[in-house]
């Protein structure tokens, strides 16, 4: 995990594209590493590898249906620090424990940024 | 028979003597009305919680206690709700009174009144056509759930495809070099986006054919009568999401092989062909082919349109999409299950 000191590799639960691909260069913008990416969440089961990863910024809605916080959840039972990022910011007021903090869309560098800070953090403070 | 708990469609009968409770219920039962009872002002208020679609109550049934029950739940109800109540009153009773009272005290109710004895046909069609009344009602409420669905998922669309533009400009603005450049990329992501819109919204449901989104998106490429564009494939039914990705990707691929590749030339042309083969798990190949154009080198930095293709077919059809910068011309070519398509 020595990752955390520099850059951290994020993963990215969404089915839209074209969202996928706008914060993909978000996230290198912000000096991180985009770390692949999945439309559901029996996709992200099947074929994430937990170790190469540090956080997961989450959808809400998915293309399997509203699996973002069932994904939050298998995330944290293995570790990973989930972020939502949703138009639904109300859906996700509703599991307030299963993420460290939510993005509200469309998505911007600034929130990315304070978000992706506080994701850093967390995780420099699980290591003490 | 009475269906969900919210059904409207049957009678509570409110009656303190037991031989006018049994009375009602027979009659109601022999003729498919179907009943409940309550005995008491406790058993009442349950009852009113379980939705009935009309109240019959006899004379004796009309204490204080029992009114203001009534009077809450009246109170209470939706704005589409207007509950029927009949009321059985005696011969001997002050009619005009009562009804003065009762219509003060129960808002928003239609309120039949019948006077003791009464004849059972008489009774009967006044609670078919209350229940009927209750139905309409009924209807009043299903449509404004609907709407409120309606509303909800509206939302929901306008939130997303505001998400997907303010993706589209923020990826433009990254790759040009001058504000017409600009205008003129984003302008054309955006028409690729409203033209995969009216395609959905022209077939009527949640799923397009593909032959057809190819159609639309490949119209501004037909010039003279010619076909610039050679498309071929069978007729393939793609969900809204699956539908828009390859409209984006399509018009990537075309406008680069305008300024750059096989439609810069007059005598230039591209080969699209898609097939889906359903042996056992469906499988979707996608081919599009340049020829006639300029030679083609790979690109030193790549823009917009190659990592947008290449990073929404890798989504779409679960691996990387090929993109040849062949010497002959352009080639990507994205194959996967069709699964994430529907």
């Amino acid at each position: 995990m020595n990752s955390i000191c520099t850059s951290l590799r994020i993963f990215y639960l969404e089915d839209n594209p074209l969202i996928v691909f706008h914060v993909e260069a978000l996230i290198e913008d912000l000096g991180h590493i985009f770390a692949g990416s999945a439309a559901s969440f029996a996709e992200l089961t099947s074929n994430l590898d937990i170790s190469e990863i540090d956080g997961a910024l989450i959808d809400i809605d998915l293309a399997d249906g509203r699996t973002g916080p069932n994904a939050a959840a298998w995330l944290q039972e293995r570790g990973i620090p989930g972020i939502f990022v949703t138009g639904q910011v109300e859906v996700a007021a509703e599991h307030p424990g299963l993420v460290i903090g939510t993005i509200e869309k469309p998505v911007c560098l600034e929130e990315l940024a304070s978000a992706l800070g506080v994701l850093k953090r967390h995780l420099s403070s699980g290591l003490e | 028979m009475t269906g969900r708990d919210d059904s409207l469609d049957w009678a509570l009968i409110l009656a303190p003597y037991r031989r006018d409770a049994e009375y009602l219920r027979t009659l109601l039962a022999e003729h498919e009305v179907a009943v409940r009872q309550a005995t008491g002002p406790d058993e009442l208020a349950v009852r009113l919680t379980e939705a009935p679609g009309i109240l019959v109550v006899t004379h004796e049934a009309l204490n204080p206690a029992i009114l203001n029950i009534i009077a809450e739940h009246l109170t209470n109800q939706p704005d589409w709700s207007e509950m029927p109540i009949i009321i059985l009153l005696d011969r001997t009773a002050r009619h005009p009174q009562i009804r003065a009272k009762l219509s003060a005290t129960w808002p928003r109710s239609r309120q039949i009144y019948y006077q003791r004895p009464v004849a059972a046909l008489e009774l009967l069609s006044g609670v078919q056509s209350a229940l009927l009344a209750r139905l309409r009602q009924r209807d009043v409420r299903n449509h404004i759930e609907r709407e409120v669905e309606l509303r909800r998922e509206l939302n929901h669309r306008v939130k997303n495809i505001l998400a997907s533009v303010t993706a589209i400009f923020g990826m433009t603005r990254r790759n040009v070099t001058s504000v017409d450049q600009l205008a003129d990329d984003f302008s054309g992501r955006l028409t690729a986006l409203s033209n995969v819109h009216s395609a959905v919204f022209d077939a009527g449901g949640e799923t397009v054919d593909l032959a057809d989104i190819i159609e639309r998106t490949c119209l501004p490429y037909r010039s003279g009568g010619k076909d610039r564009i050679i498309a071929k494939g069978s007729s393939v039914h793609v969900g809204r999401d699956a539908g828009t990705t390859i409209a984006l990707c399509l018009h990537e691929l075309a406008t680069n092989a305008l300024k750059y590749g096989a439609l810069s030339r007059p005598q230039g042309q591209v080969h699209l062909d898609w097939e889906l083969l359903t042996d056992s798990e469906p499988v979707l190949t996608m081919r599009w082919i340049e020829s006639g154009g300029p030679p083609v080198a790979q690109p030193s930095k790549p823009g917009y349109g190659t990592l947008y293709v290449r990073s929404a077919l890798r989504g779409l059809f679960g691996s990387p999409p090929q993109i040849i910068f062949n010497s002959e011309g352009l080639r990507c070519i994205a194959t996967g299950s069709f699964s994430r398509f529907r």
